[in-house]
């Protein structure tokens, strides 16, 4: 009943740039153990020849979001660390949640209020109606 | 001796029945509860757990975060020990301080492991051109609850 939550990882890199090494040895190494350990997730690779922009790995969740965390002068096992971390991940977007728990039924017994738990108005009797 | 306004406490005094009655009360509702339980009549339970060291108030399909990492995987199926109260709409069985295993069962899976949103960390002393910086960002894991079972096996 379990869902992973990624829905696809971009390797943009490309193979000439020389900040892409740690990319270039992910995909040459790592990237099959990886590809075999999440069975549910897509790893697509995609080099782009030419000085182009920056390496970035992108995650894209079952809800839209889009990640990208930039890999350049990142080892193997770093970068291997980054695709487990984002795999284990949502998508919800990273910012302060307020409350560490979520209900969707938050009372069973009843909320409390007020008069829970005192007696009703016909029998309450006044503090002077009690002989001494 | 003369009675003060501290001879006797000021609450009103009660007075405790008879322990044999009591004892067949108890009984009497211990196996009505039981009863209940193994008719199956109760509605949603909610139990209050003690996890991660905080006390959590749970029922079923709910989500709850850690602040830590746990040792299991995203989807595997955790078995809660540690509860100490389980309630339904007309009864409750509270622990002392624990309930026994063999009597409620909680299960949840871990939904993801993910970080928290980086908190900044930092050390400033005035006119001693001291300033550090440190951007903070805490694992943090998801678990949803999945079921939770009661037994029939009061005494």
């Amino acid at each position: 009943r379990y869902v992973r939550q990624l829905q696809r990882l971009q390797l943009l890199f490309s193979p000439t740039a020389a900040d892409a090494r740690g990319a270039r040895q992910f995909v040459e190494e790592a990237a099959q153990d990886f590809a075999r350990q999440h069975p549910d997730v897509v790893l697509y690779v995609s080099p782009h020849k030419g000085p182009g922009p920056a390496p970035v790995l992108r995650a894209e969740y079952l809800n839209g979001t889009v990640r990208e965390e930039l890999i350049a002068s990142k080892t193997s096992e770093e970068i291997v660390q980054l695709a487990t971390k984002m795999a284990n991940q949502s998508g919800l977007d990273i910012i302060r949640i307020r409350k560490p728990f979520h209900t969707d039924n938050p009372s069973i017994q009843g909320q409390w209020h007020p008069l829970t738990n005192k007696p009703s108005i016909l029998t309450v009797q006044g503090p002077r109606l009690q002989p001494q | 001796v003369a009675k003060t306004s501290l001879t006797s406490p000021p609450w009103p005094e009660v007075k405790l029945p008879d322990p044999v009655e009591e004892a067949k009360y108890h009984a009497e509702v211990v196996q009505k509860v039981n009863g209940l339980i193994a008719a199956g009549q109760y509605g949603r339970l909610f139990a209050v757990v003690h996890f991660a060291s905080k006390q959590w108030k749970i029922t079923s399909e709910d989500l709850i975060m850690m602040d830590n990492v746990l040792e299991a995987e995203c989807g595997d199926r955790i078995r809660m020990e540690k509860v100490l109260l389980v309630g339904a709409d007309d009864f409750t069985l509270i622990g002392r301080p624990l309930l026994g295993k063999d009597l409620v069962r909680v299960e949840a899976t871990v939904i993801e492991k993910t970080e928290s949103w980086p908190k900044v960390n930092m050390r400033f002393w005035r006119r001693h051109n001291y300033q550090r910086k440190k951007i903070i960002a805490n694992p943090q894991t998801v678990l949803r609850i999945n079921t939770i079972e009661i037994y029939p096996c009061l005494s």
